[in-house]
């Protein structure tokens, strides 16, 4: 297999559903495996590096002292690193901790917290390194990712989407519940790539795949007061799986 | 850690074909014997403290992210606690959907434990050449079974898919029952591909019985410490996935509790924390720590119960105890048992596909905050998982505990990687084939951390033998 591009898959803190959506593109995968060299790496330590690679696929959010080196680590020995998956590209479910005291937090979890080693903050990986794209998701679309290698491939530009989930619910004819039934939507402003999945089953966007480009936050809050919904609400609904994006934890934070 | 007074460790990180964070450290005495092993797992993300304050009705979403391998087990626990507090019944149809999904997941999950995951030792050999022991060289040699691991997984991932429209993370099942009503056409896809499911893992049951003698030497140092097994079983005693009872027993058959109500699985068990693992470790209150040690998952689920419930795994059953006695200990049969019990899953998704309520149209009870309090407890494909929330007057969670399925394994866990390494680990040499049995043994138990960080390619892999100074004694590299 030499002379193919090489392929790294490293995990830091997350559930390995973006991964898992690498191994999901069953019919896919064995395409792919004639064009680039898949090699997966659970965890290497700082030490123990091969490489380089040309392109190195990142999920999870970084939390704990050694993840920060190891990440230094990957960049070193990365031509193209591709954040994927919402805790690598906001910090992720686990940035909810961050208003917590840490501390606390380990307290409340761990009879023994002095074992563990945690850094204040979950954070993403473009707080440590340098990143050259960015797949947003909780989990990442299967098709944004083989589009993604694909494009690295390729030499041209990922065409990973800049419109919103109305986008998709207007494709979809799905009817704008906020407007029909006066539920809180995080649609106008979280990236297109879900599939507009949960207001096809009559619930409002969580904002799984993070903040659209320029998403007008403030403006939608507006709305959801207009609708009754109270500030605290507001608040919470800004900060859940990508409630450290900078634009959501701003409009968050407006409002409690 | 930094309190090691014995003179050598062998590190074994990371440990492949399980889930990144964690790794094994593996400990000589002077003589070069193996004094002890433990296994790591060093990820923290806190759940049950970045949940305070949330709406109760979140946190199946929320839960759903502890886990990109089995969120439909979280999704399921989390949702009965809230069906708890909100003091709701689902609807039938809405029952029969959470079980169908349920036990879809657990074929899934299953079927990437045992074929991409553990086969590839089993078929090759645990000395055989890492560069073709994983699930592409079964391709090569063994393309047929390869095809029946990757279209059973695929099938469950499928049902999952079309069930909640997306494979990960779906956001179909919620607190009151589920959000949409199974079609005629969704049921009948569904069905259509169960009888190939099913002789998918005939074939792999079969192969595996007529090869299960030549793995007596596996079979006899594998985590064979004596245990107590617990999990859900019906009231009389058939395996059961979503409610049910609790049972515990001991080595022997010996019951120690049954005919617990789920809700009280927090009376039966405690939570230790070791200082070398994030990962807390369970026992049965009954026996104490570290007495209470105790097993859940399909080896566990097969043993508390006196029947599979379905035609063609008790027949399985049946043989598997007449082969392996009555309560199979060591931990290598957790193969065996994913296997009959992956069977059973589909002759139980066949079961609920024929039943005319499934495709009834009332899906969803709808309520308020009704108590303060709900707990959820549903069979992973792991073993037992539960989910406890407190919630205040406006159902905003003040308190949250979760007892995963990997937690329950982890004393057992360890136990093993320590028999294995003492069989197996010479200071004076390392080889492929002793480093790989040391990570299998973990992988028997399928931990909820498993990754797909297995299937193409060259694994990488660094152990490296240390003496009192540091100084590196033996490496492999593969």
């Amino acid at each position: 297999m030499a002379g193919l591009p090489k392929l790294a898959v490293w995990k830091f803190s997350s559930c390995d559903g973006c991964q898992l959506s690498l191994l999901h593109c069953e019919d896919e995968l064995l395409p792919l495996l004639g064009r680039i060299e898949i090699a997966y790496f659970p965890e290497a330590t700082r030490t123990e590096l091969d490489g380089p690679y040309d392109v190195s696929l990142v999920e999870g959010s970084v939390t704990t002292p050694e993840e920060a080196e190891r990440i230094e680590a990957v960049r070193d020995r990365s031509e193209v690193l591709v954040a994927i998956g919402a805790c690598a590209t906001t910090g992720g479910i686990q940035a909810l901790r961050n208003s917590a005291d840490v501390d606390e937090l380990a307290r409340v979890v761990y009879a023994h917290p002095e074992y563990l080693d945690t850094l204040e903050t979950s954070s993403p990986i473009s707080a440590h390194v340098e990143v050259d794209h960015e797949i947003q998701g909780c989990p990442i679309s299967r098709g944004q990712l083989l589009d993604t290698l694909l494009a690295i491939l390729t030499g041209r530009r990922p065409n990973l989407p800049q419109s919103s989930v109305c986008m998709e619910c207007k494709m979809l004819g799905t009817p704008c519940l906020m407007v029909t039934s006066g539920i809180g939507c995080l649609g106008p402003v979280t990236q297109a790539g879900c599939g507009a999945l949960c207001p096809s089953y009559d619930r409002g966007c969580f904002g799984c795949y993070g903040p659209k480009e320029l998403p007008n936050t403030a403006a939608l809050a507006g709305r959801w007061s207009e609708l009754g919904i109270p500030a605290d609400a507001v608040a919470r609904a800004f900060r859940t799986f990508t409630g450290n994006a900078p634009a959501f934890r701003e409009e968050s934070d407006r409002h409690g | 850690m930094t309190n090691e007074i014995t003179t050598r460790r062998i590190v074994i990180d990371p440990v492949t074909r399980i889930e990144g964070h964690s790794k094994i450290t593996i400990t000589l005495d002077e003589a070069g014997e193996v004094a002890n092993a433990r296994f790591h797992v060093t990820q923290f993300r806190g759940f049950e403290r970045m949940v305070h304050g949330r709406p109760v009705h979140e946190m199946p979403s929320l839960m759903a992210r502890i886990c990109g391998i089995c969120p439909v087990s979280h999704l399921i626990a989390a949702s009965k606690a809230v069906d708890a507090i909100m003091a709701v019944t689902p609807p039938p149809a809405a029952l029969r959907l959470r079980r169908l999904m349920n036990l879809a997941q657990i074929v899934q999950s299953h079927a990437l434990s045992f074929f991409h995951l553990s086969s590839p030792d089993l078929l090759f050999g645990f000395d055989a050449d890492p560069a073709k022991r994983h699930l592409y060289g079964l391709l090569a040699e063994h393309p047929q079974f390869a095809r029946d691991g990757i279209a059973l997984r695929r099938f469950g991932q499928h049902v999952i898919e079309l069930l909640g429209g997306k494979r990960i993370h779906p956001a179909w099942i919620v607190p009151g029952g589920v959000a949409s009503p199974l079609t005629a056409e969704v049921r009948d896809e569904i069905a259509g591909g169960l009888p190939e499911a099913i002789e998918s893992v005939v074939r792999a049951l079969d192969w595996y019985k007529a090869s299960l003698a030549g793995w007596a030497e596996e079979e006899a140092v594998w985590g064979t410490t004596p245990t107590a097994f617990l999990g859900l079983v019906t009231p009389d005693g058939e395996v059961e996935h979503y409610d049910g009872v609790l049972r515990a027993i001991g080595p022997d058959g010996t019951v120690i509790h049954d005919e617990i109500a789920p809700d009280d699985v927090e009376r039966c068990v405690g939570e230790a924390v070791e200082p070398w693992s994030y990962l807390k470790s369970s026992y049965l209150t009954a026996l104490g720590h570290p007495e209470g040690i105790y097993r859940v998952g399909p080896l566990a689920r097969l043993n508390i119960a006196d029947r599979m419930g379905t035609p063609r795994a008790d027949e399985e059953l049946a043989e598997l105890r007449e082969r392996l006695g009555r309560y199979p200990s060591s931990s290598f049969h957790y193969h065996y048992t994913r296997l009959v019990e992956t069977l059973s899953c589909l002759e139980r998704m066949a079961h609920l596909l024929q039943h005319p309520e499934v495709t009834d149209v009332r899906v969803r009870a709808t309520a308020g905050i009704n108590r303060a309090e709900g707990v959820g407890v549903a069979e992973a494909p792991r073993g037992t998982l539960m989910h406890h929330y407190v919630v205040d007057d406006g159902g905003l969670v003040q308190h949250a505990n979760l007892i995963i399925a990997t937690g329950q394994n982890n004393l057992a866990m360890n136990a093993g990687v320590k028999q294995v390494a003492q069989r197996y680990v010479r200071a004076d040499r390392l080889t492929e084939g002793m480093l790989n049995r040391v990570e299998a043994v973990i992988r028997c138990y399928d931990p909820c951390l498993s990754c797909s960080t297995h299937a193409v390619g060259e694994m990488p892999f660094h152990v490296q033998l240390r003496g009192p100074a540091g100084e590196v004694l033996d490496e492999l590299v593969r």
